[in-house]
């Protein structure tokens, strides 16, 4: 008989996901993920205007906030037609960047490096000798001997106060830590140095959208007025420190971020072979350089990729109802036709029907319906979306800049293309995005200065603002890639008004329950044979779901039983 | 509101007031809603009003930023619907246990500026909700109506701390 382990909340951050694993002879034998929170912004959009959309999906979420905002204003423009100006476009391309850059590095330190790092280990290593590694692999500047140790010396009294605080949620001392001191002495470092860099970064955010969190967006474009003299607007002062901005951003990722992901992942490539799941890979795509309709003219190219078939891309169509569409069979929500159907967004509802236990309880029925989370399908397949999937379709449509970082870090790590289906590949793909992403940044921020040196400065379409040049009815799509995967809300406009708004969000595609015919979604299928070497200390659950970079405060559509908001991990049934 | 950026700052304000939580949960956005409200009054002009939202980590810089924190918050304490209180804590483990959706990012902020060695003073002034259930952004009566009573908690702050302003700021390991 196995036993099942509940661990809950899995999440560092903002939102609440449940894991119930069940264990036999050391390995996960099923597994089911659980959104235990839900928000229903869908119901709060109800005749709203669409204009004021972006505003509200902002504030999902208080991590990804403006990719919300983006997507929003994407469906509205979608819906009357709206095209962009070029610089609105590129505002909106660099926003993206910076927010990339910003998620994927505090991703990797904040939340899922402790996984990896043992930061207690830490404390024994030789500060000479991690001055010296350090030195080996690269050439940001603060890696003298002295810089160490004074990193432990801070460190060692934080965790002799008894203030652990910040990093309580480890399993110290776990057996599956296999770095030595000196590595996880590098990852602290870097822990503290990407807290001081990501304030910096998020600027870019307050420069082009008048503040952070929640930037400004506007259906139309950006609202933000460029004038090279101009004292309140993007003025050229302003200009230049975004620059710099992303000039640092850059040094950051190839500096620091790149070179530890490296030397972490060499000493745990046998997680090349672990956390495998779907292999079924989902892009929307975004980064447009040609206008947001010009799919071609993506850098995060669009498509879909079956069976780990890295031979064939699928093309995907958002508005096709056969597409897109989201299940309930095991979902706490009812649809009018009944639970088995499934409805393309367009046609979506959004009516809650919780039939689960009453908390705070042991587990789940997972026979029935265990999750807030809808079960969304791609023509009836199981995809995981993320940086995976867009590092896979970029590989697969034979792009020369996807090929290039890949096969460098697979040469480096000297490992086959087929290690990267796993966990490691996950973590690893998220690092390789964002050199690139890093380096489209400043192309985008060359081209909107070039664009404003020949005097090109619009920066919105405001000819359909008007309530009244819209038709009676109105549906738009608008999609994107969210750090952790494609994203897409869907509009219905009646009579000026949001008839009906839907958002399938990317820790939805991940961590859904079963759908109608038993399939899994990404996060309980790359957990099955997963080792679990400690029953109570779950740390390879944690590895193999933190490296999809669950957020679920967007995807869930109110909150579990008051109060319960530290982890907690049961061991049940015997 | 204006963005705090490099560019813009005139002078470096001294105190910040910071509202947190989830405008679409109800009672959850009450600090957002008071930091709303407060960013229309006539403060003095060392002092900054800002929306928080949910962020964590992302509000790093203004904890850097500022001597003086005043952070606005919901809490689930089993207190009557409305009760306020006001707290200055010194670790992450002094926040109320059951501080609302956002506190794992808030509470690793205030570790981290310890780890850091950054910690501004900081008075968070909690008001007591019964359930985070709701959905909406709308408030409750019972909480809609302590607003000018939580004002007033953070004026009494201001003045507070006025003239003694390194009181507490030095948080040592």
């Amino acid at each position: 008989m196995s036993k099942r382990i509940v661990v809950d909340p899995i999440t560092r951050i903002e939102g609440h996901l449940r894991v119930e694993a069940d264990i036999e002879n050391g390995k996960i034998k099923d597994a089911y993920s659980s959104g235990t929170m839900v928000r229903l912004l869908e119901e709060i959009l109800k005749g709203r205007d669409p204009k004021d959309a972006w505003a509200f999906v902002g504030r999902v979420c208080g991590v990804c906030t403006s990719i919300h905002s983006l997507t929003s204003v994407r469906c509205v423009e979608d819906a009357l037609d709206i095209v962009v100006p070029p610089n609105a476009e590129l505002v909106r391309n660099i926003m993206f960047c910076a927010q990339y850059i910003h998620d994927h590095v505090v991703h990797f330190y904040h939340l899922h490096a402790m996984d990896w790092v043992d930061v207690v280990n830490a404390l024994k290593a030789d500060s000479k000798k991690t001055s010296e590694l350090a030195q080996s692999i690269s050439k940001w500047p603060k890696s003298s001997v002295g810089y160490f140790s004074d990193i432990q010396t801070r460190v060692k009294k934080f965790v002799e106060s008894g203030q652990l605080g910040i990093f309580a949620n480890a399993y110290w001392g776990h057996p599956a830590y296999k770095l030595p001191a000196e590595v996880n002495l590098i990852g602290l470092a870097h822990y503290l140095e990407a807290l001081e860099w990501q304030k910096e970064i998020v600027k870019v955010h307050a420069i082009f959208g008048g503040k952070n969190p929640h930037p400004n967006y506007l259906v139309g474009g950006m609202a933000c007025a460029i004038g090279i003299d101009d004292v309140s607007g993007i003025n050229a002062e302003r200009l230049a420190y975004v620059g710099q901005l992303l000039k640092d951003g850059k040094d950051f990722v190839e500096q620091v971020y790149i070179p530890d992901l490296m030397a972490v992942a060499s000493f745990y490539k046998d997680w090349g072979a672990i956390g495998s799941g779907l292999g079924n890979y989902l892009v929307y795509g975004d980064l447009p350089t040609n206008g947001y309709r010009d799919l071609s003219s993506y850098k995060f190219p669009a498509g879909a990729i079956l069976n780990k078939d890295i031979t064939k891309v699928y093309e995907v169509d958002l508005k096709k109802e056969d597409e897109v569409q989201e299940f309930i069979t095991h979902s706490w929500y009812e649809y009018k036709e009944g639970k088995d159907k499934g409805l393309h967004p367009w046609k979506g509802e959004s009516k809650i029907n919780y039939t689960g236990p009453k908390p705070p309880f042991e587990h789940l029925d997972t026979t029935k319906e265990y999750s807030y989370l809808k079960t969304p399908r791609w023509k009836g397949h199981a995809m995981e979306v993320g940086p995976l999937a867009r590092v896979l379709v970029g590989y697969a449509r034979g792009r020369e800049d996807f090929k290039a970082v890949v096969d460098k870090a697979l040469k480096d790590l000297n490992i086959p293309i087929t290690a990267l289906f796993s966990t490691l590949g996950r973590t690893a793909a998220r690092g390789l995005e964002s050199t690139l992403v890093a380096e489209w940044g400043i192309e985008f921020y060359n081209q909107l200065l070039a664009n404003i040196k020949n005097g090109d400065t619009r920066m919105a379409e405001m000819s359909k603002f008007d309530p009244a040049t819209w038709p009676k009815q109105a549906m738009g799509v608008g999609h994107t890639e969210a750090p952790r995967g494609a994203l897409a809300h869907w509009i219905n406009i009646e009579d000026k008004k949001i008839a009906n708004y839907q958002l399938v969000v990317p820790t939805t595609w991940n961590a859904s329950p079963r759908d109608h015919k038993g399939q899994m979604s990404a996060y309980e299928a790359a957990l099955i044979d997963t080792p679990v070497a400690i029953e109570n200390q779950p740390l390879e659950i944690l590895r193999t779901i933190h490296s999809f970079d669950p957020c679920m405060a967007c995807s869930v559509h109110l909150y579990d039983e008051e109060g319960k908001t530290i982890s907690r991990v049961s061991v049940l049934g015997d | 509101m204006q963005a705090l950026t490099e560019t813009n700052k005139v002078a470096k304000p001294s105190t910040l007031i910071l509202g947190i939580g989830n405008y679409l949960m109800g009672d959850e956005g009450i600090g957002v809603h008071v930091a709303n409200v407060m960013s229309q009054m006539d403060l003095p002009g060392n002092v900054f009003v800002l929306d928080g939202g949910t962020g964590g980590f992302h509000l790093l810089e203004y904890f850097e930023e500022f001597e003086h924190v005043i952070l606005i918050d919901a809490t689930l304490d089993e207190q009557e619907p409305g009760s306020i209180r006001t707290i200055k804590p010194r670790y992450a483990k002094d926040f109320p246990a059951a501080m609302s959706t956002h506190d794992i990012g808030l509470k690793d902020l205030v570790s981290a500026l310890q780890l850091l060695n950054k910690m501004p003073i900081i008075d968070l002034v909690v008001v007591s909700i019964a359930s985070i259930q709701q959905q909406g952004i709308e408030l409750t009566k019972d909480v809609e109506s302590q607003i000018p009573s939580v004002i007033a908690s953070v004026l009494r702050l201001l003045q507070f701390n006025k003239g003694e302003k390194q009181l507490e700021s030095t948080y040592v390991f």
